[in-house]
């Protein structure tokens, strides 16, 4: 088994951050992926306020007057030679992604442990490609609809009972 | 510690005799990851500086100390040490990130002489005073 699996035979697509939306009474943010080839999917990761804004700045290529935590990974990577080379969304375990970070030097690759938040972040100040595994491109889609179906049967359940009282 | 006045949180350094303290205000995900750290706390899912070490530790690159070079107004400046490859390399960064990731490296946390008088800890102290208890433990909530 090699390695370095080039992205195709791992049935990786590539998606690109489209936009982040506010998510007000939650304190969350959506980062919202778009698939590069401009095929018709978005793909939304719900993160923190600070991940996502984090990811809004690199987004809007803000300069900030300190390095940025991502700022600083980036400059670790500059100083030790190791280019960035790509992150995956490679798995969905209880509505949780996991990112996998593809990181190079001397011609050996790595893979580091991330969630999606720091993998996009960081993939956007260095450059590198995002992409999401078909695997978890068929699995997001029934756990949105169990989470989207548990949402309504609790409200089909909740409203008798507001109307009763 | 939460700063209700500035709503930020502060990260109080000592010096090893106790006699110095040295305030940096810094924001909220940055306290709660500092605070992570000193309560051992391990997340289901690695935080940005767990990520940072993990970095680091792929390629058997050692922190070996921070230093808090400069706090002045709005800019904080600390660096942080390097070893790599038996060559030591210098990283800009918050003094925030810094003192993160030398707590997950249990590497030590140095602060210029400058900042340290240049930052009276007496300004902490009468902050201090002016403290209700029910500003503690507010970064938990």
């Amino acid at each position: 088994m090699s390695t370095v699996n080039p992205p195709k035979e791992q049935g990786l697509v590539e998606y690109r951050v489209d936009r982040i939306l506010e998510e007000a009474n939650t304190d969350t943010r959506i980062v919202v992926l778009a698939r590069q080839d401009d095929a018709l999917d978005t793909f939304p990761i719900w993160v923190g306020a600070a991940e996502g804004n984090a990811i809004k700045l690199a987004l809007d290529a803000m300069i900030t007057p300190r390095p940025m935590s991502h700022d600083l990974i980036k400059s670790f990577a500059e100083h030790l030679n190791v280019t960035i080379q790509r992150v995956v969304i490679a798995d969905v375990k209880s509505s949780t992604y996991y990112a996998t970070v593809y990181v190079a030097n001397k011609g050996v690759e790595r893979t580091i442990d991330a969630r999606p938040s720091d993998a996009i972040s960081l993939a956007l100040r260095a450059h590198c490609p995002i992409y999401i595994t078909q695997d978890v491109l068929t699995r997001r889609s029934t756990t949105n609809l169990d989470a989207w179906l548990s949402k309504l049967e609790s409200k089909n359940i909740g409203t008798p009972e507001v109307q009763e009282t | 510690m939460f700063d209700p006045y500035n709503n930020a949180y502060i990260v109080v350094l000592r010096d090893e005799e106790h006699s110095d303290m040295l305030p940096i205000w810094v924001g909220k995900s940055e306290a709660g990851s500092i605070s992570m750290a000193m309560e051992n706390v391990t997340p289901p899912r690695p935080m940005t500086h767990d990520f940072m070490k993990s970095f680091l530790d792929a390629y058997n690159a050692k922190v070996i100390s921070v230093v808090i070079t400069d706090l002045s107004e709005h800019t904080y400046f600390a660096k942080i040490h390097l070893m790599y490859e038996d060559s030591e390399y210098t990283v800009d960064a918050r003094p925030s990130d810094a003192i993160a990731l030398a707590l997950r490296s249990n590497a030590p946390v140095f602060a210029n002489d400058t900042v340290i008088t240049k930052q009276s800890s007496e300004e902490l102290e009468q902050w201090l005073e002016n403290l209700k208890p029910e500003d503690f433990g507010k970064l938990d909530s």
